[in-house]
């Protein structure tokens, strides 16, 4: 271990297979369940739509020149990652907003300037 | 095409020498106080920003290999190729959901490799020699398919193709490979870091002039889907099959559906469990700058699907098809042989420039991370465990080199298809590793022992599987996937299934048994941690004074 852990917060959550580990990764879940619900359906979402082929794999539509298969590929990238995006923000909220992590508190300058 | 056009060989020459330059210079950008530590010259001191971490990943993804091999599966067999399209698009909403926990643990815990952290998570030296182990064997054949890479286009280019001698024949490739060698050697992360954005430049003004300039010599879009689409109805005289499919049909003819699912999910786990994208991952310096990489990432994703259309392209350029047939039938090389037809030579130079440097890049970080994995895993774990960390870069620096002699090896000496297959392979390979890393992310919950057990059924199934598998033209190491129950089956799939099975069941019955679990290091806030300073060398001797100045 190189880095001694951050104990002063809260310790029930640190010590591995206490009740605490449970309750400390599920609460941020517990405090937005609605939050949280969009961004699992936003990540199922992006990987059932890509997995799942028979929605994709015709021919028909031509959208152009492109036979709807190919279309539906290229078109889809973009689309994965404003979905991402989104999740990103989403999760965001899910934090409590300053001194979360064990890097210390206060808002971090290095994360707006980036 | 025996003879070399001088201006295509002059502008590869020159932008290879600028690339070379790059690399070298490279060693004095965000230099470091003290280099001689593994966090600075096998993660380019952990402190890459969005910015870089874009282009440092996408270079090491989307490899050169990608450019010349996903067009070829496409010109060979069809739609199925486009799996590549459809797994680098669900990659990147499975990895958003694991690679941040392993980003924040590995920071907390300066873990350098994948295998670093299985063994603290675990408390097992054979559970993380088993990832080590997988790891290394897996990117040998993939270093070695960039250097076929950089061959295929130096053959169309006519290049040491005219003289009988093998050594003559692969001088080009062994200056090619010195000087990556030498400058991975001297630079180290931060080379291929600073190269990706040569590379990504010439690619990316390759692709796009193609994919305006291309259809309109070829009659449009249209035609060229029309011409495919033909092609791939038709019957193949020697396999009594259709050529390939023009999209993934439910029959149980040529490619299927399932089969097409399974290969695209088996390689979208598979990616990121490779160590060399796992350097990628670590060498940057914030959690954030991975999540919103996952976020722009699929834009490199766009650029893969406008490559693998090269492959109908070459179908519908009678002058291509008619090359690579002289060629002895290698679709390998449809893009070069598109390229050099389409293009004038000036641009065919650029392209040319951008596949070969876009070989460099991947193969400096795979040679990188596989010589981590030697270092820390093998090395220190088992031969040197008061290793010093200048002694660690030393030792990683020369085991680079000889993962590289490795991959030359085989890209000169096996026959071409052979390495192309241990890729497939590879993936099977690497993908046992999946469990073992990604449920450790989440919960220690297996047995070491069960989760040892699954890997090693899985590698066995799999490259038993993957060695039975026959074609009308090659009696193994046909293809990387295989009939399960019925359906065509990706092998990778399949094996991990096995994996995950044998490892559950093991460790229920373990548990009852009360087995006793190694020592878990890590700590459940540490995987969301988010530590903005680098972290302190764990062994910190006399070297590490000036290491202070970044610590708060």
């Amino acid at each position: 271990m190189s880095q001694p852990p951050d104990r002063s917060r809260d310790r029930s959550a640190d010590r591995p297979g206490s009740s605490g580990q449970a309750e400390a990764r599920w609460a941020p879940i517990a405090a937005h369940p609605v939050t949280s619900a969009v961004i699992a359906v936003l990540i199922i979402a992006s990987i059932f739509f890509s997995l799942y082929v028979p929605i994709y794999s015709r021919i028909t539509p031509k959208i152009g020149d492109f036979p709807f298969f190919y279309f539906y590929l290229l078109v889809y990238m973009p689309a994965v990652s404003v979905a991402l995006l989104i999740v990103i923000a989403l999760q965001k909220r899910l934090r409590p907003p300053a001194g979360a992590g064990p890097a210390g508190a206060g808002p971090d300058v290095s994360e707006v300037t980036e | 095409m025996s003879h070399v056009n001088a201006v295509t060989f002059t502008i590869v020459v020159v932008l290879f020498l600028v690339v070379t330059g790059v690399g070298f210079a490279a060693a004095r950008w965000r230099r470091a106080e003290d280099m001689l530590h593994l966090n600075e010259w096998g993660l380019g001191g952990r402190g890459f920003g969005g910015f870089v971490t874009w282009f440092l990943l996408g270079g090491d993804l989307y490899t050169a290999y990608t450019f010349i091999a996903v067009p070829a599966l496409v010109f060979g067999s069809g739609a199925i190729g486009f799996y590549a399209v459809s797994y680098t698009i669900m990659v990147f909403p499975i990895v958003i959901i694991f690679l941040p926990r392993l980003w924040s643990v590995s920071r907390v815990h300066n873990y350098i490799t994948p295998a670093d952290f299985i063994r603290g998570r675990y408390g097992s030296r054979g559970l993380a020699l088993s990832a080590a182990f997988t790891g290394i064997l897996a990117l040998m054949p993939y270093i070695a398919l960039q250097l076929v890479g950089i061959q295929a286009v130096l053959t169309v280019m006519g290049v040491g193709t005219s003289s009988g001698s093998t050594f003559v024949k692969d001088l080009p490739l062994f200056i090619a490979f010195v000087v990556l060698a030498v400058f991975t050697y001297v630079s180290g992360l931060r080379a291929p870091a600073l190269i990706a954005f040569v590379k990504d430049t010439l690619v990316y003004l390759m692709v796009i002039v193609a994919v305006f300039y291309i259809p309109t010599r070829l009659g449009g879009w249209g035609h060229i889907f029309g011409v495919a689409q033909t092609h791939f109805a038709s019957i193949n005289p020697a396999t009594k099959k259709p050529y390939g499919t023009f999209i993934p049909t439910s029959k149980a003819i040529g490619s299927t559906r399932l089969d097409f699912a399974t290969l695209a999910l088996g390689s979208a786990l598979a990616l990121f469990i490779y160590p060399h994208s796992i350097t990628g991952t670590l060498a940057s310096k914030r959690r954030s700058v991975i999540k919103r990489n996952m976020a722009f990432l699929p834009l490199y994703s766009v650029l893969l699907a406008l490559i693998a259309l090269f492959g109908y392209m070459a179908i519908a350029d009678k002058t291509t098809v008619a090359n690579i047939k002289k060629a002895g039938g290698n679709s390998q090389l449809a893009v070069p042989y598109l390229f050099q037809h389409m293009f004038p030579s000036w641009f065919t130079g650029i392209a040319f420039s951008g596949i070969i440097i876009g070989a460099l890049v991947p193969a400096a970080i795979m040679s990188i991370a596989a010589a981590n994995l030697f270092t820390r895993n093998i090395f220190r774990e088992f031969f040197k465990p008061d290793a010093s960390p200048a002694l660690e870069t030393r030792v990683s620096r020369w085991a680079s080199l000889v993962v590289k002699l490795g991959a030359l090896y085989f890209a000169v000496e096996l026959p071409h298809t052979f390495a192309i297959n241990l890729q497939l392979l590879g993936g099977v390979w690497i993908l046992q590793v999946f469990p073992m890393l990604v449920a450790g992310l989440f919960s220690r919950w297996f047995d070491r022992w069960a989760l040892l057990t699954g890997w090693l059924a899985g590698m066995v199934f799999g490259t038993v599987a993957a060695y039975n598998s026959a074609s009308p033209t090659a009696s193994h190491w046909a293809s990387s996937s295989d009939i399960e129950l019925g359906h065509t089956v990706y092998i990778g799939f399949t094996a991990v299934l096995i994996n995950v099975i044998i490892a559950v069941i093991l460790t229920v019955i373990l548990r009852a048994a009360k087995v006793p679990q190694g020592a878990d290091e890590t700590l459940p806030s540490q995987y969301t941690a988010d530590p903005a300073d680098a972290p302190v060398p764990a062994n910190a001797g006399v070297s590490f004074g000036t290491a202070s100045g970044r610590v708060p």
